[in-house]
């Protein structure tokens, strides 16, 4: 059975590869959209898209639009692919249960 | 590496779950909220011209549905290109097509209304696809569509000779405030 990601499988970051896995390939989110979906905190929520970002499983764009500072962060191939693969493990785990009883 | 149970197993999928679907209603919400501004500033326009010029009132509502339609491409094609909206989707024009055919056979073609009944009636017909739309789609949906409706029909019997500029406000102003709050929903 495969193994479950240890990098995706804590809460908050589950729920933010979920949310950028949700929308096309190449789309982002705001970080306030963000922040607003996962109903995280701007420092916590800062903490885990790092190390999202250093895994390599988002990207991390920072831009002005106008006067105000937006930051976009996009689910990279590399993030799709762990997270289809610990959705399929979580699957694996419950229908295994499934098959005992 | 982590070691979870079937319990726990099912419990992150149901938050991943729950995610996506918050995830589509803002998407939806996002684009929906475009669409309720641009509609509700040519309609607060097209009731105020048509208190200035009430005999142009037909020319005047061919015109805000011409560039009604127009905007909402550019705001679909834009959102496209953004990667907001999947795909255009056919159905959605025949669905349109549909609901202005209904709206015209009815409201010119078998009723004959007159201008305060047409000016009641395409903004309750609009609110109610909105209404039955949202039991679908999002909360914000029914009560933009319930809110307006309620407003037009009071409008209707109580506004007198202010009926025009009662609706510019109740129709067009409700329809941006309801766009302002769906983008902050």
């Amino acid at each position: 059975m495969a193994e479950l990601d240890d990098i995706i499988h804590q809460a908050l970051r589950l729920k933010i590869m979920a949310a950028l896995n949700a929308l096309p390939a190449g789309s982002g989110l705001e970080f306030s959209r963000l922040k607003k979906l996962t109903g995280a905190t701007d420092g916590n929520l800062g903490a885990h898209i790092e190390t999202l970002s250093k895994a390599g499983y988002v990207g991390v764009d920072k831009a002005f639009v106008g006067k105000k500072p937006q930051t976009t962060v996009t689910a990279t191939a590399a993030g799709r692919g762990a997270f289809a693969r610990h959705v399929a493990t979580l699957q694996e785990i419950i229908a295994g249960a499934a098959g005992q009883h | 590496m982590t070691d979870i149970d079937a319990r726990e197993a099912a419990s992150a999928l149901s938050d991943i779950e729950s995610i996506v679907q918050r995830v589509r209603q803002s998407t939806i919400y996002k684009f929906a909220s475009l669409m309720l501004i641009l509609w509700g500033a040519l309609i607060f326009a097209g009731n105020i011209a048509c208190e200035f010029w009430p005999r142009q009132g037909g020319y005047i509502w061919i015109a805000v549905n011409i560039l009604g339609c127009a905007g909402s491409l550019a705001v679909g094609t834009f959102e496209s290109r953004r990667g907001r909206v999947r795909h255009f989707d056919l159905r959605v024009v025949a669905a349109i097509v549909l609901f202005f055919a209904f709206g015209i056979l009815w409201s010119v073609g078998l009723g004959h209304f007159t201008p305060r009944q047409l000016g009641a009636f395409w903004p309750t017909y609009f609110m109610m696809f909105y209404t039955v739309v949202g039991l679908w789609v999002g909360f914000a949906f029914v009560a933009i569509g319930l809110g307006v409706t309620v407003l037009t029909v009071i409008g209707y019997f109580f506004s007198g000779d202010a009926f025009n500029l009662w609706m510019a406000v109740a129709n067009g102003g409700g329809l941006i405030l309801g766009g302002l709050w769906m983008r902050r929903s």
